[in-house]
């Protein structure tokens, strides 16, 4: 008796232990392609649901193609795709992302357009931002994904904040220098309220631009070498080491635990810098009530923008690629284009179509948005962005909260960055 | 007449033979599929560089588990994990007893009181560390809401490196506190009732009937769910995941070994690693639960 239970005991116990082990095998169920000819649509972003759903309809009405929209949050979204490229799972349409699409492409995951577009009356690639096109290019020059949107980054501000300290509000005047100044003037004492926030994980929305300003890289136009010990990378972080140590931001503990947006739009934070996918903001009563946004401070006369668009790419192993490129060829159609940003979806990427995107989300200055499309500067990435982006989130943190200096952060970031981008080549 | 009997013995058999493993096969097939076979291809893996989607893999024999070695990451993540494991499997357990010998009693109430300590079992995991995130978010949160309220000072209680893996083992108590009680009242309840009596007219109190009677028969049971937590704690995940997040500085100092495995195998997609990690991880396990069996002859009894 005593033995069995103890044999119970262990045989459970190993069991459990093998549970570990086996959630590898056991996630990306649920995005399986429908065969019954309704086309599934992954993208991560839930304020674009309403407006996406509404184009899809449109589709549907001329197709007669059904389609079901999934939204998956975006730390989540890429191992849910992982997990269906690795079990050839894929949804049959979805967003592609800078940062992901030159591992997709590589391992032939991606449906190739090039035929299908060369062959179609509605899409016409020439009417997108070249570096945008060329962004969703594999190694033989294939187009594997259709640029959907472009975003750009803009100064958001607290009136409300701005008339208590009695400063001007931001124009296209400002440099780095008052953008300082006035973050400092901005800060209240007891605490109540910061000048501005940056986050090391908003490196799009925040650093990467001021590094450009400040003429440094983030990596090399090969993508083989790192730009984080460049001298004028480092001043630009250095500034932002500044901004710290002035004390107009929150305490970093604050920083970790809340994201800018929800530091911004409870009035903790008067200044921030957030790109034109944050509809969340054309919608908050708060910023409603007391926020506008202008164009980014400059730098010796450079006012730069990281730019990045996402791209509709389609499923290469799909059950229904006829139609996920149908879809495809509708979104890329002025008209699709044209009503995500009527509808205030956001910026769309095709010429000539953002003047909706202004008017529906007024009375905010988002003309502010396509002002900083003057001078842009697509986001960094390289084949494997993933590994290095997160390796230096991770390391800002400690610069940050003061324990390292900026200046040796960056130069390990580099390091770091040139081991992992040596094992991509 | 002898043979006879024997045949339908052994026909009786068979028969019971087939019947045993019609039922026993689903759990098998379960079993093998989503267990046994993955953990084999999980070692296997460990040997190998794989590429991006599983595919382009390439053998590098022990590189793996020697990189693993030099990774101070690992060995914090290690420290970690032990850490969360002694904070959570002896106070919850603690806590629980505790728990069912009370609700062992007739008291009013008996069967809602039972209900709201297991709810925390029901709610999804995530859905839990989310709200915990909120009560402890250090700007907004309610908890230093109140301690505010009572004129005492902020706790940053998820970004504190030195707090937050405490922060995590609370949520991780309260979660498991509902099941482990169940399980201790399943025990309660086979000691029999003559007992308690006969202590009782030997003069001894609730206390002492709790530590003479309780106690000892109650340790099958209290081996079970050691065993058990002790498993579960050191596969803590879902909750730091949650709540500490990647740019929190409470990161390295509460990230967990199946966190690692997590970061390398879904996030970076250097499943190679990850898998090598994880089996660090079974071998670890392992080693613990064959002591805790070892152990038992000690402290465990038996009727």
């Amino acid at each position: 008796m005593k033995q069995t239970r103890r044999i119970v005991a262990l045989v459970m116990a190993g069991m459990m232990a093998m549970g570990l082990t086996a959630c590898e095998g056991s996630s990306g169920s649920g995005n399986t392609s429908d065969s019954s000819g309704e086309l599934t649509v992954a993208i991560w972003d839930t304020y674009q649901e309403p407006g996406l759903k509404e184009i899809m309809e449109d589709f549907t009405a001329q197709t007669g193609i059904g389609v079901k929209i999934q939204v998956t949050p975006w730390d989540q979204y890429w191992t849910m795709m992982e997990a269906g490229a690795t079990g050839g799972t894929l949804p049959d349409v979805f967003w592609m992302h800078s940062d992901q699409a030159a591992k997709y492409a590589e391992y032939d995951l991606l449906l190739d357009l090039s035929d299908l577009i060369a062959s179609s009356e509605i899409a016409d690639m020439s009417k997108y931002p070249e570096e945008l096109v060329k962004l969703y290019q594999n190694k033989d020059g294939k187009q594997t994904a259709i640029p959907k949107d472009v975003d750009t980054v803009a100064l958001w501000y607290n009136k409300t904040a701005f008339d208590e300290a009695e400063i001007a509000y931001p124009d296209e005047t400002w440099t780095w220098d008052t953008f300082r100044e006035a973050a400092k003037a901005l800060t209240k004492a007891d605490g109540s309220r910061y000048g501005t926030v940056f986050s090391p994980k908003s490196n799009q929305e925040t650093y990467y631009n001021l590094i450009y300003d400040w003429g440094g890289t983030i990596i090399s136009d090969d993508k083989t070498k790192s730009g984080w010990d460049d001298p004028r990378t480092i001043e630009a972080m250095e500034y932002i080491e500044d901004l710290i140590s002035d004390g107009s931001m929150p305490p970093y503990t604050t920083i970790a635990e809340n994201e800018p947006l929800a530091l911004f739009e409870s009035g903790k934070v008067a200044m921030c810098m957030f790109g034109s996918w944050q509809s969340d903001l054309f919608s908050n009563e708060y910023v409603l009530a007391n926020c506008d946004v202008a164009v980014l401070p400059q730098k010796d006369g450079h006012r730069i923008s990281i730019y990045n668009g996402l791209g509709w790419a389609a499923a290469a192993e799909g059950s229904n690629t006829e139609n996920a490129w149908k879809l495809l060829e509708y979104l890329s159609s002025g008209e699709a284009q044209k009503k995500q940003a009527d509808l205030g979806v956001t910026m769309s990427a095709c010429q000539g179509t953002s003047d909706g995107f202004i008017k529906k989300n007024e009375p905010f200055n988002l003309q502010a948005y396509i002002d900083m499309r003057d001078e842009i500067v697509i986001r960094p990435y390289s084949a494997d962005t993933v590994v290095w982006e997160n390796m230096s989130q991770e390391m800002l943190v400690k610069a940050w909260d003061g324990t390292r200096t900026m200046a040796d952060t960056c130069q390990e970031i580099a390091a770091q960055m040139n081991d992992s981008l040596a094992k991509e080549q | 007449m002898a043979d006879k009997k024997k045949t339908a013995e052994k026909k009786q058999r068979n028969k019971e033979f087939f019947w045993g493993w019609v039922f026993f096969a689903p759990t098998l097939a379960g079993l093998l599929v989503l267990n046994i076979i993955p953990i084999f291809q999980t070692i296997y893996k460990s040997f190998f560089q794989v590429g991006a989607f599983g595919r382009g893999n390439r053998f590098v024999g022990l590189e793996n588990y020697l990189e693993m070695l030099g990774d101070s990451q690992v060995w914090q993540s290690l420290v970690n994990t032990f850490v969360y494991a002694i904070l959570e499997v002896p106070i919850s357990i603690a806590i629980s007893m505790v728990l069912a010998a009370l609700l062992n009693r007739k008291i009013r109430g008996r069967s809602v009181y039972r209900t709201i300590y297991f709810l925390p079992m029901v709610a999804a995991p995530a859905a839990v560390a989310m709200v915990w995130r909120w009560l402890y978010n250090s700007e907004f949160g309610l908890l230093n809401h109140m301690l505010r309220t009572i004129g005492l000072g902020s706790i940053n209680w998820i970004s504190n490196p030195n707090l937050a893996l405490v922060s995590v083992a609370i949520v991780g108590i309260w979660s498991v506190i509902g099941y482990n009680m169940v399980l201790f009242l399943a025990g309660l309840q086979e000691i029999p009732g003559d007992y308690y009596e006969a202590a009782e007219i030997d003069g001894a109190g609730p206390v002492r009937q709790f530590f003479s009677i309780t106690l000892p028969l109650i340790s099958p049971t209290m081996f079970f769910v050691t065993t058990t937590r002790i498993i579960a704690a050191m596969q803590v995940f879902d909750v730091i995941y949650m709540m500490i997040d990647r740019s929190n500085p409470a990161l390295p100092r509460t990230q967990s070994l199946v966190y690692l495995f997590y970061k390398y195998s879904f996030i970076e997609s250097n499943q190679g690693y990850g898998s090598a990690i994880v089996v660090l991880l079974l071998l670890i396990i392992m080693i613990l639960t064959v002591i805790q069996n070892a152990a038992q002859k000690k402290w465990v009894t038996y009727n």
